[in-house]
């Protein structure tokens, strides 16, 4: 199943074609809905840990579908990426680690647009629910450990001697 | 081969490599999720949203550039494989530091010829005048095309044939 993956005719494509629309664009996507995501994931958490008050949470609720279009564009182009890379990908543990982070991450947000925005609780003095604030540290740790854990996807060996394995 | 005292230090320390580019990622996010979503209101998406208070986010940009200055010139200046040269002459990698003037020029020319101040009136779900939406539009597409060439400069064969170069 893995060998039919990537051996397929796009997996093939996307890893061996000189056209500029197969892998370095596709890579080119990665990166530019991971800043998507991840900026706008960000800004939401700065304000949901007190900054710029002056912005209304039902207007910061409309960045939501910008995360989602960050996120979609990275489904599409990781798992392109991945199919043409499947058997390293997958044997690499700190890609593992990547996809667990992400994982983690969205779950994160899908809960903070709910208990945050949706169906807020008890609203505290500074106009944010009590648990806004953890939402928001989750986000930037878990977000911050997904791109550590990708970055380093490319450098498993330094990585594992740095831990002494 | 030309190479510098920093690309020696470079050389020797295999975590420096890794850890600028897990920076310099971290930063474009912030770029992006600041600037980016500045961008995005003046366009006139993301209405509710106050631009004067998005505009708060601006410095955090800021500062995300200057990390990103800093680590693309231990980059260049650190290659310890080709030597800066390896980069400066790299198509993909001029095209890029082109894209950073143009945004720089851009940012330059909206508080110099007064279009910034033509924003401290729009309401909160107001439109922004066509001259913002120009520079905001601009701003957009070069951080976007910023991105796509950062990516390219390990694959500037593609963009060379895509050229017929």
């Amino acid at each position: 199943m893995m060998d039919a993956i990537e051996n397929s005719a796009y997996a093939i494509w996307v890893r061996e074609s000189p056209s500029i629309f197969a892998y370095t664009s596709i890579l080119s996507l990665h990166a530019i809905g991971l800043a998507i995501i991840v900026g706008i994931n960000y800004l939401v958490a700065l304000r949901l840990l007190g900054f710029v008050p002056g912005i209304p949470l039902p207007a910061l609720r409309k960045l939501f579908p910008w995360m989602y279009l960050g996120f979609t564009i990275n489904l599409f182009s990781g798992a392109s990426l991945l199919a043409a890379n499947l058997t390293n990908d997958l044997g690499n543990w700190l890609f593992i680690c990547k996809l667990v982070f992400i994982l983690f991450a969205m779950i994160n947000l899908e809960l903070t647009k709910i208990h945050v925005f949706d169906r807020p609780g008890t609203v505290g003095a500074d106009g944010l629910p009590k648990n806004a604030k953890a939402f928001a540290w989750a986000a930037f740790i878990l977000w911050g450990l997904a791109m550590v854990a990708g970055r380093f996807t490319a450098y498993p060996n330094f990585v594992e001697a740095w831990l002494g394995f | 081969m030309m190479t510098l005292p920093i690309g020696d230090f470079v050389a020797t320390h295999d975590w420096v490599w890794p850890v600028c580019e897990t920076l310099h990622f971290f930063a474009m996010c912030t770029i992006i999720g600041t600037v980016g979503t500045v961008d995005l209101r003046v366009l006139g998406f993301l209405k509710g949203i106050p631009i004067q208070m998005l505009e708060k986010f601006i410095p955090l940009g800021v500062i995300a550039f200057v990390v990103n200055v800093t680590t693309g010139f231990i980059f260049i200046a650190g290659n310890p494989v080709g030597g800066p040269m390896e980069y400066l002459t790299n198509l993909s990698l001029q095209l890029k530091m082109l894209l950073v003037v143009i945004a720089g020029v851009n940012l330059l020319l909206f508080y110099v010829t007064g279009i910034h101040r033509t924003l401290e009136t729009v309401p909160a779900d107001g439109d922004a005048s066509g001259r913002a939406k120009v520079v905001a539009a601009v701003s957009l597409f070069a951080w976007i095309m910023v991105i796509v060439m950062g990516r390219f400069i390990m694959y500037n064969d593609t963009l060379l044939y895509a050229l017929g170069l």
